[in-house]
């Protein structure tokens, strides 16, 4: 069904399937317009993301963190927009993408070190065999919970800043109605309020999608150096 | 007045258990800010190692929020 959330969240993939359609639709060394916007966005995820934390290899994964990071990104801003609602404001949009960065990762770690290869590694190497038992539940129950924070985390936060932004917005309104002495002074400073809670969240929105896709690299990272730590 | 004990877990089980991220997260980036000021040459690299620090040490504080939500829907 389409809720309020989801056909943000539609909107949100479908411009950011525009833009990246528009900006590699003219390839050149020497990129101009939004062509030039895209490659530094790509580039951006590459060397700050990537390369900073799967190193070399990680070139091959590169699209797929970049899909995560941009359609996080725009979600996230979208959100902004007065009078539109963050498609990742909602604990099943977000909690999906958690299940697929999961399921990839471990997708990953099996092709790479086979069945019995990867389920072994979840074991550090060097525990001694009596503790076995004990650590090696835990550490299966906290592959388990990666999905769970990575959804969470981003819901939390893009629903508590849009909570935060209206609040504001509605008690300014509310306020300057009144048009009372007092009124105008709490209004005016709740307006100022919003102004800087406004620049918070785009920078909230920045670092989530930021720290959704380092995540998506460091589990990856783990998957493919399974057992070595 | 069923459901007020629990709403009341709710929140003690969200505000208590974000006091040992909250200090968690402040250390972190106490601590990155240090390092960046002493090597302002690697600062790049701290910074990703301090948003992996800090994603990590907030995630106990999610486990809090979504207890609050389970605890809230208990009746």
């Amino acid at each position: 069904m389409l809720t309020n959330y989801s056909l943000f969240l539609l909107i949100a993939i479908t411009l950011t399937a525009i833009f990246f359609f528009v900006a590699s639709r003219k390839l050149s060394l020497v990129p101009k317009g939004i062509g030039n916007v895209g490659e530094w966005g790509v580039e951006f995820v590459r060397n700050n993301i990537v390369l900073d934390v799967m190193g070399s290899e990680g070139a091959k994964y590169l699209p797929f963190i970049v899909t995560v990071f941009f359609a996080v990104l725009f979600n996230d801003f979208l959100g902004l927009i007065p009078g539109m609602k963050p498609g990742t404001g909602t604990l099943g949009t977000t909690f999906a993408w958690g299940i697929m960065v999961f399921v990839v990762y471990n997708w990953i770690g099996f092709r790479k070190h086979g069945f019995f290869g990867y389920l072994k590694s979840f074991l550090p190497s060097g525990t001694p065999w009596w503790l076995a038992w004990l650590i090696y539940p835990l550490e299966v129950i906290s592959h388990f919970l990666r999905p769970f924070t990575l959804g969470v985390r981003l819901y939390a936060n893009m629903y508590a800043g849009h909570i935060v932004l209206g609040v504001f917005g509605i008690f300014v309104v509310m306020v300057a109605a009144a048009l009372s002495p007092v009124g105008v002074i709490v209004g005016s400073l709740s307006l100022i309020m919003q102004v800087i809670m406004y620049a918070f969240e785009v920078f909230v929105a920045f670092i989530q999608a930021y720290v959704f896709a380092i995540l998506t690299a460091v589990y990856m990272n783990g998957a493919l150096h399974a057992g070595e730590h | 007045m069923g459901g007020s004990l629990s709403v009341l877990g709710a929140g003690l089980a969200f505000g208590l258990g974000a006091i040992g991220p909250g200090i968690g997260v402040g250390f972190v980036a106490g601590k990155a800010i240090e390092g960046m000021a002493r090597q302002p040459e690697m600062a790049g690299r701290i910074q990703t190692t301090m948003f992996i620090g800090m994603a990590l040490a907030e995630a106990i504080a999610l486990l809090g929020f979504v207890l609050a939500f389970v605890l809230q829907a208990a009746k």
